[in-house]
């Protein structure tokens, strides 16, 4: 099977520490589910993923060099 | 003026009413179905009863004894003689009966899956996914189970015939089941199939050879597992399909057993909603308010389409009562009951498919309940999201390019209708004293006042000259629009924020909203029988927000795409064009002239001086007036050539599309950013006058001349023609020797229409090229062709050489008669002039044929842009109505009401299209803008110096600030 995560039109998908997490929550002042969702199966997902990790997206963005993105993963 | 405090909704709660409820709310009882006596008086427990509220002025409302208007109505209620099904929860029924067992009503779910399914609703209500997933899985999972769970009761497929009619299908011994065993049992010689002897069919399937033998004579059913067996040993089937139909009643009674804690599961909320209430025992009434009848002119009433349906519903009900009390036959008592469900069901929906919409006495089907919500005349996208206003007006719009374009020319008829509160103070007494006297009649007049005891008096002919010299401060008055108030104007359909946008009024005569030309762009405007609607504004926050944020001039630049959308356009632009492109020179009037509707009243020194002796000013210099002092600009224009602006101005290039026009024209572009939206509508407003000025002082029309050509020329086109036509008989002739070799991916059919396709379209092109080498550059056609200001050189080519080949659907015409376009052809003729290529021109004519195949093509135009406008158009109202909760916070995040984030950070940038702008060939350019801010923000060169770090001022303040002197220019890191 072709791993997806290697191709360059992904970008790099990261598991949240806790502690970043914490900090990314506090910091938009929200809970986990008011982040975008991710759905488990999404073959751009780290192995070590689980439902109800948090993951940080980075990705090249047109307007600025790179952005920043959270979701949460779902079922 | 009571109940009207405003009250905070605490929350909101849907579910389904008990029929106790309905009773308790009612007002009365309602039996008789009559409405009014011969007095015309409301009959008591009729549908008028006086106690659902009262619509006459006038009389008092029996129940709350409030006057019309003040009285909302009460319902009432009718005892249906029957249960029957609410449409509105057909499809909910059906997955209740699907999902619970017919003997004790429980959910078909072990308690496991029960457990599991409520977890999993649990997980999607904080998710805020869709709950509806979980519950229709949920019914899935419990209409496989065979029997039910908890009382082992055997569960039959329950079939749903629309709207309200729901059936058990079972499978049950077929009443010919002897004569099909007995010929099963004969066997087949033919298939090979043994005889079978009711011996050996008893051992095969246990079964007593008496009883055996009590089967095969049909005095005795088998049960079910004798059938069964009997099924195996014969391979027969002896079932047949028997539907029991589900009565209302039946309905209810299971419903009523469902156990609360199985409802949860399904996502319903037993104590809100109890499944047994979608069958209705009470009918309630609306109030009299909500069906109003009304006097027609003759005297007689006429009744509301609510209240005729309820007139039925009545009438059916008191027949199915005194038929069953009579104790009619169950056939009738059947048909009466569906006829009530017809009833309720077209009360509540009349749009149902299948089922005959009730209809009027005239035949127009009535309009029940949910007609009135629905669609974009309904109550809620026609009364409530968007509804009549006052303040407002309509009408037809035509051009004036003396007005600024912040202005509209609003015709005095509709500003004496418009008015605007004044409150009267010392400092604007005079000036409301001066309105009342003039009247409603006159203009600048006033139409109310309103005196400080809260008194509201119109303002007459008769008292207006009185009422001006009462009014003191502390009143108010209702004046007229007047020049310089502040309005909303906006053209449908309103697609983007330029829709809709504020102006400024100048009052004028006659009957249409004058424009200028340069907002057309925003509206999407013409002059064609366009309407548009104007807003007055009708408080000191709102015309100060319109100013502030809606004024054209705010809106100059679009967000679409960051450049500026109001621009010059059409004959602005051939205007500049001419004033520009070849630099003509002018004489002093001339120059004046041009520049008379502008600011500039002095010309600058002239740019030189004739033969004669008289000075001249040249186009560029002209022009050159216009723009700010120090602007410097360097880019590639419309024409091709360089448009080089150095310290205002202009020294090089033409100045057309590119430099001013309405899609991102440079030059506005330019000085909107930097300058301002002021001046950049200062400027616009003086291209487009000094650009008029300029195409009056030169002449500009457009004649059947300009488009001919010389016989010379036409010849040669002839010939281009004809030998195109050669050449694509050629290719025929190939093809039909089988000598025309196909090319790849195509065959050969494809490639002979392609080549073919080439062949018409190089010599419609040659054509243009021909047309076009007598064309002088100072041709109209050619002007606005070559300045961006209308048309094409393909129009012109159309209009001089050849109209060209016409397609439908990107192909060669193809349509019309078996094998043929047209019964002028032979079928099966592949030639040009067969297939709709119109080898004339515009101006030389088309013939008959080549007629109808432009016709043809232009129709499928025509037919593009009306589907695509509705398509379009529903599309954009999906994606709003997704994207309007949307908000950027103050910190940056895209959030919906529920707080989700939809972007982290807007754009992914944080900034706004309209006050930054780049694309691929053109970065921000950063130096630019930081030394401008730099120069208007330091005004000597020292200071400059000190802010960059480039070199410290000398200070008093400590011996250790001295270092920075002896260290030069370096700065220290650590302050
Ligand atoms: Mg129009
Ligand atoms: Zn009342
Ligand atoms: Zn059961």
């Amino acid at each position: 099977m072709v791993d997806v995560s290697q191709h360059e039109l992904v970008p790099e998908h990261t598991v949240l520490e806790d502690d970043e997490l914490e900090e990314v929550l506090t910091e938009y002042n929200i809970d986990r589910t008011d982040l975008p969702k991710i759905k488990r199966n999404d073959a751009a997902l780290p192995d070590d993923a689980a439902v109800g990790d948090v993951i940080r997206i980075v990705r090249d963005s047109r307007t600025t060099d790179q952005s920043v993105v959270y979701r949460l993963v779902v079922e | 003026m009571q109940d009207t405090t405003p009250k905070d909704i605490g929350a909101i709660n849907f579910g389904l009413m008990e029929p106790e409820e309905y009773r308790e709310m009612s007002a009365t009882k309602i039996i008789t179905a009559d409405t009014y006596d011969d007095d015309g008086f409301p009959i008591d427990m009729g549908l008028m009863d006086p106690r659902l509220g009262v619509i006459d002025p006038g009389l008092e409302c029996k129940t709350c004894g409030k006057h019309s208007g003040s009285c909302n109505g009460h319902f009432g209620h009718i005892e249906l003689a029957a249960p029957v099904i609410h449409v509105g929860f057909t499809k909910l029924i059906r997955r209740l009966l699907r999902g619970t067992c017919r003997e004790c009503s429980r959910l078909l779910l072990t308690e496991d899956e029960r457990d599991e399914f409520h977890d999993q609703l649990d997980e999607s209500r904080k998710l805020s996914r869709d709950l509806n997933d979980v519950t229709k899985a949920a019914i899935r999972q419990a209409r496989k189970k065979d029997r039910c769970p908890f009382c082992g009761e055997i569960q039959y497929d329950i079939d749903h015939e629309k709207p309200t009619t729901y059936y058990e299908v079972q499978q049950v011994l077929t009443s010919e089941y002897s004569q099909r065993i007995a010929g099963a049992m004969q066997g087949d010689e033919e298939e090979g199939i043994e005889r079978t002897t009711p011996d050996e069919l008893a051992e095969q399937t246990e079964i007593e050879l008496t009883r055996v033998n009590e089967i095969l004579s049909g005095s005795f059913r088998p049960r079910e597992s004798q059938r069964k067996a009997i099924e195996k040993a014969l391979d027969i089937d002896l079932t047949e399909e028997d539907t029991n139909k589900l009565m209302p009643s039946d309905i209810r009674d299971w419903f009523e057993a469902i156990p609360d804690e199985d409802m949860e599961v399904l996502g319903i909320n037993p104590e809100r909603s109890r499944p047994e209430w979608m069958i209705l025992t009470v009918l309630p009434v609306p109030p009299v308010t909500a069906r109003p009848s009304i006097t027609l002119d003759n005297g007689q009433r006429s009744e509301d389409d609510l209240t005729h349906k309820l007139v039925d519903i009545i009438r059916i009900n008191q027949r199915f009562m005194e038929n069953r009390e009579a104790g009619a036959p169950q056939l009738i008592i059947e048909d009466l009951w569906e006829l009530l469900q017809y009833h309720v069901t077209t009360f509540m929906d009349n749009e149902i498919s299948g089922t005959p919409p009730a209809r009027h006495r005239s035949g127009r089907p009535l309009k029940t309940l949910s007609q009135r919500l629905k669609g974009k005349e309904g109550r809620f996208r026609g009364s409530l999201s968007g509804k009549r206003v006052n303040f407002s007006a309509r009408t037809v719009i035509s051009p004036d390019p003396t007005l600024s374009l912040n202005e509209v020319g609003v015709p005095d008829r509709v500003a004496k209708e418009m008015t605007q509160t004044m409150n009267v103070t010392e400092r604007n007494l005079e000036d409301a004293r001066r309105f009342v006297s003039n009247g409603p009649e006159g203009h600048p007049g006033a139409n109310y006042v309103r005196r400080p005891d809260g008194r509201r008096l119109k303002v007459t002919e008769k008292n207006c000259e009185q009422l001006a010299e009462k009014v003191e401060a502390g009143w108010e008055v209702n004046r007229h629009l007047i020049d310089g108030d502040i309005v909303i104007f906006n053209r449908q359909p309103s697609l983007h924020r330029m829709s809709i946008m504020a102006h400024e009024v100048v009052v004028m005569p006659y009957k249409t909203f004058r424009l200028n030309t340069v907002v057309c762009p925003p509206y999407n405007a013409d002059f064609d029988g366009d309407e548009m609607n104007m807003h007055a504004l009708q408080n000191e926050e709102a015309r100060a927000e319109a100013r502030v944020l809606m004024r054209v001039q705010e809106q100059m630049l679009s967000p679409r795409f960051g450049e500026n959308i109001i621009g010059a356009i059409q004959d602005h632009i051939s205007g500049m064009y001419l004033l520009t492109h070849d630099n003509p020179r002018f004489n002093e009037t001339q120059a004046l002239d041009l520049l008379r509707a502008t600011r500039i009243d002095e010309l600058p020194e002239p740019s030189g001086v004739d033969d004669e002796g008289e000075p001249f000013w040249t186009g560029h210099d002209v022009f050159s007036e216009l723009l700010p002092d120090d602007l410097d600009l360097e880019f590639t224009g419309t024409v091709g050539d360089e448009v080089v602006v150095e310290d205002g101005q202009l020294l090089k290039g033409t100045i057309a599309e590119d430099e001013v026009g309405e899609f991102g024209g440079e030059i506005v572009d330019t000085i909107t950013k930097v300058y301002g939206n002021t001046r950049a509508r200062i400027f616009v407003n003086e291209v487009s006058t000094l650009a008029m000025r300029a195409i009056m002082h030169f002449g500009f029309s457009i004649g059947i001349d300009d488009e001919t050509i010389p016989d010379e020329a036409e010849s040669r086109i002839d010939e281009t023609i004809a030998d195109a036509n050669d050449r694509v008989e050629e290719l025929i002739e190939a093809y039909e020797n089988n000598e025309l070799e196909s090319l790849p991916g195509r065959t050969i059919d494809e490639t002979l229409e392609m080549k073919i396709m080439q062949t018409l379209s190089r010599a419609r092109d040659n054509a243009g090229n021909i047309a076009d080498e007598h064309f002088q550059d100072d041709n109209p056609a050619v002007v606005m062709a070559n300045s961006g200001a209308r048309g094409s050189m393909l129009n012109l080519t159309q209009m001089a050489g050849a109209v060209g080949q016409q397609a439908v659907r990107g192909e060669r015409i193809n349509r019309g008669y078996e094998d043929r376009t047209l019964s002028h052809y032979e079928p099966n003729d592949l030639s040009a002039e067969a297939h709709g290529f119109v080898e004339n021109s515009y101006t030389s004519g088309l013939t008959p044929r080549e007629f109808f195949f432009h016709a043809m093509g232009g129709r499928e135009g025509l037919v593009d842009t009306a589907v695509r406008t509705s398509k379009s158009g529903y599309l954009q109202r999906r994606l709003i109505n997704a994207l309007s909760e949307l908000e950027t916070q103050y910190d940056g995040t895209v959030r919906d009401t529920s707080d989700t984030i939809v972007q982290f950070e807007f754009g992914e940038d944080g900034t706004s299209p309209v006050k930054v702008s780049s694309d691929e060939d053109n970065d921000i350019d950063v130096e630019a803008i930081a030394s401008r801010v730099l120069d208007s923000e330091f005004d000597s060169e020292e200071d400059r110096e000190e802010f960059l770090g480039s070199k410290p001022r000398p200070t008093n303040l400590s011996e250790h600030a001295d270092d920075r002197l002896t260290e030069g220019t370096e700065v220290s890191s650590d302050d």
